[in-house]
C-alpha cells in the first residue's frame, strides 16, 4: 500500500516537473520568437512560436504573437485562426479579442484581402497548368488589393524569373523581402536573380572584350582571326585620314542638319513674330477705324436729327409768321383771297401751338369755303371748255383747303380731270381716296364706276388683242 | 537555374475567409504534454 502511494506521489511529482519544464521551454521559444519578430525575422519568429506552442498549446501569448506575425506577412486569415484558438484557450481578458474586433470593424478591407487570397490561389492553379501569363495577371491583382501579401510577391517573383523578366522579378522579390527579411524562399530568389544578373553582365563584358581584342576577316576561303592591336598598328595612318574625313563629314552634317535649321528656325520665328506684330497693328487700326466710323455714323445720325429739328423749328416759326400775317391782312382787308390762300396753304397747322392753331382755324373757316366755292366754279368752267390742266390747278387748291369739299365732288372732278389728261396714276389715286374716305357718297359711287369702267376697258383691250393674235395666226 | 516545378511545391494555397471554421477545427493542437501523458500511460499499462 505504501509502495502504491509512493509510486503515485513520484508519478505526480514527475508530471509536475515535466509540466513545469515544458512550460519553461514554451516560454523560452516565445521569447525567441518575440526577438525575431522585433527584427522582422518573420519566418524565424513563426518557427520559434510554433515550437513554443508545441511545448504548451495553452500559451496564449505565444499564439497571439504567432497571429500577429502571420498578419505581418499578409496571411490575415491564418492570423484570425490563431487568435480564435487563443480566445478559446484563454477567454478572459485576451488581447486576441481586440485583434479580431479590429478586423471585424473593417469588413471592406477584409473582403479585399479575401479577394487577394482568391487571386493568389487561382494563380497557383494557373502556374501548375503552365499558365504563367494568367498567373502573373492574377497575382498582379492580388498584390494590388493586398500589398503586404508576401506569398503573392514571392510567387510573382518566381514567375518573373521563369519568364526571364529579371528586373520585374527583382522588384517583386524586394517587396517580399520588405515584409519578411529572412524567408528562405525570398532569399533564394534574390540570390538566383543576382546570380543571373551577374552572369549576364560578365557575358556582355566578355563579348565586348572579345570583339575589341580580335578582328575576323576572310581571305579567299580562309577566315583569319587577327588581334585588333596588330591591325590597328598597320592601319593607323589610313585610319587617321579616314577619321579626318569622317570628322569633316560629321561637321558638314552638323552644319546641315543642326546649325542651319536652327538659324532658319530662328529667322522664321523672327519673321513670324513680325507678322504677328503687324497683324496685331492692322487689327488695332481696323478696330480704331470701325469705332471711328461708328462714331461718325452717330454724328451723322445726330446731324440729321438736328437738321430735321431745325427744319421743324423753322417751319413752326414760318407757320406762326404766316398765320399772324394773314390774320392781320384778312382783317385789314387789303389782300386778295387768292394771295391769302396761297400763304395759308404753306402753313403746317400741326406744328402750331394752341394760340396759333386757333388763329389759323379762324382764318381758314372764313377764307377757305368762299375760296373753294369760287375755285370749283372756275374749274367747272374750265372743264366745260376742255381746259383740264387749268381745272386741275384750281381743284388741287380746293382739295388742299377742304379735302371733302361738296361731299367729294371737287376731288371727283379732280380725278376725272386727271383721267381726261391721261394721268391715270393720279386719277386712280384720287378715285381710291374718295372710295376709302367718303364711302356712301355719290362721289364714292362715281369713283367706283370710273374704276370699273377702266377695268372693263382694259379687259376689252386684252380680248381684242387676243382675238387679233388668233386671227393673225 | 531554379527548378520551377520544385519551387512551385513550396507554395501552398492560402486560407480564405470561408475556410476559417474548418481551419480552426482541423488545427493540430497536440503539444508535448499530450505526448508525454500518452507515453506515461503506455508505460503504466505495460507495467
Amino acid at each position: 500500500m505504501m509502495d502504491i502511494d509512493n509510486a503515485k506521489r513520484r508519478h505526480e511529482k514527475t508530471n509536475m516537473e515535466y509540466t513545469e519544464k515544458l512550460s519553461r521551454q514554451s516560454i523560452y521559444w516565445y521569447n525567441d520568437g518575440l526577438k525575431k519578430a522585433n527584427i522582422r525575422d518573420i519566418s524565424g519568429a513563426i518557427i520559434s512560436l510554433r515550437k513554443s506552442l508545441q511545448y504548451n498549446r495553452n500559451n496564449s501569448t505565444a499564439r497571439n504573437l504567432l497571429g500577429l506575425v502571420y498578419y505581418g506577412r499578409g496571411d490575415v486569415v491564418e492570423a484570425l485562426v490563431e487568435w480564435i484558438l487563443s480566445r478559446h484557450f484563454d477567454p478572459n481578458d485576451n488581447i486576441a479579442d481586440e485583434y479580431i474586433r479590429n478586423i471585424q470593424e473593417e469588413p471592406e478591407e477584409l473582403e479585399k484581402i479575401n479577394q487577394a487570397v482568391k487571386h493568389y490561389n487561382q494563380s497557383l492553379n494557373y502556374s501548375m497548368r503552365d499558365g504563367e501569363d494568367l498567373a502573373i495577371l492574377s497575382l498582379r491583382k492580388a498584390v494590388d488589393l493586398h500589398p503586404g501579401f508576401v506569398k503573392a510577391w514571392q510567387l510573382l517573383g518566381l514567375l518573373y524569373i521563369v519568364t526571364e523578366k529579371f528586373a520585374k522579378a527583382r522588384q517583386a522579390v524586394r517587396k517580399a523581402y520588405k515584409y519578411d527579411k529572412t524567408d528562405e524562399i525570398t532569399l533564394s530568389y534574390m540570390h538566383e536573380i543576382n546570380e543571373i544578373m551577374r552572369q549576364r553582365t560578365v557575358h556582355i563584358k566578355e563579348s565586348e572584350k572579345q570583339s575589341k581584342d580580335t578582328v575576323e576577316y576572310k581571305v579567299g576561303n580562309e577566315t583569319i582571326i587577327q588581334p585588333a592591336e596588330v591591325l590597328f598598328r598597320e592601319s593607323t595612318q589610313n585610319r587617321s585620314v579616314f577619321h579626318m574625313v569622317i570628322g569633316g563629314l560629321c561637321g558638314v552634317a552638323i552644319m546641315l542638319f543642326l546649325i542651319f535649321p536652327a538659324v532658319d528656325s530662328y529667322r522664321q520665328k523672327q519673321v513670324n513674330q513680325q507678322v504677328v506684330e503687324l497683324s496685331d497693328t492692322v487689327a488695332e487700326q481696323k478696330t480704331l477705324i470701325t469705332s471711328m466710323e461708328k462714331e461718325l455714323d452717330e454724328y451723322k445720325a445726330n446731324a440729321d436729327v438736328y437738321t430735321i429739328q431745325e427744319t421743324n423749328t423753322t417751319s413752326t416759326i414760318d407757320s406762326y409768321e404766316i398765320v399772324m400775317n394773314v390774320y392781320t391782312r384778312y382783317y385789314a382787308n387789303d389782300t386778295s383771297d387768292a394771295d391769302m390762300m396761297e400763304e395759308m396753304l404753306k402753313v403746317n397747322p400741326d406744328k402750331l401751338g394752341p394760340l396759333g392753331r386757333a388763329k389759323y382755324d379762324e382764318i381758314a373757316n372764313l377764307l377757305y369755303p368762299r375760296t373753294c366755292k369760287r375755285l370749283l366754279k372756275a374749274a367747272q368752267g374750265k372743264v366745260a371748255s376742255g381746259d383740264h390742266a387749268g381745272a386741275i390747278t384750281d381743284l388741287n387748291n380746293v382739295v388742299k383747303m377742304i379735302p371733302g369739299y361738296e361731299s367729294g365732288s371737287a376731288m371727283l372732278l379732280l380725278a376725272q380731270c386727271y383721267e381726261a389728261t391721261g394721268d391715270l396714276q393720279n386719277a386712280n389715286a384720287y378715285y381710291h381716296k374718295i372710295i376709302d374716305e367718303m364711302a356712301g357718297t355719290q362721289a364714292a359711287g362715281a369713283a367706283q364706276s370710273a374704276l370699273d369702267a377702266q377695268a372693263a376697258s382694259a379687259a376689252q383691250t386684252t380680248q381684242n388683242q387676243t382675238d387679233a393674235g388668233a386671227q393673225a395666226q | 537555374m531554379l527548378n520551377f516545378e520544385e519551387e512551385l511545391k513550396k507554395f501552398q494555397p492560402s486560407l480564405e475567409v470561408e475556410d476559417i471554421e474548418k481551419a480552426v477545427y482541423e488545427e493540430d493542437l497536440t503539444d508535448m504534454s499530450d505526448i508525454l501523458r500518452e507515453v506515461i500511460e503506455q508505460t503504466a499499462s505495460h507495467n
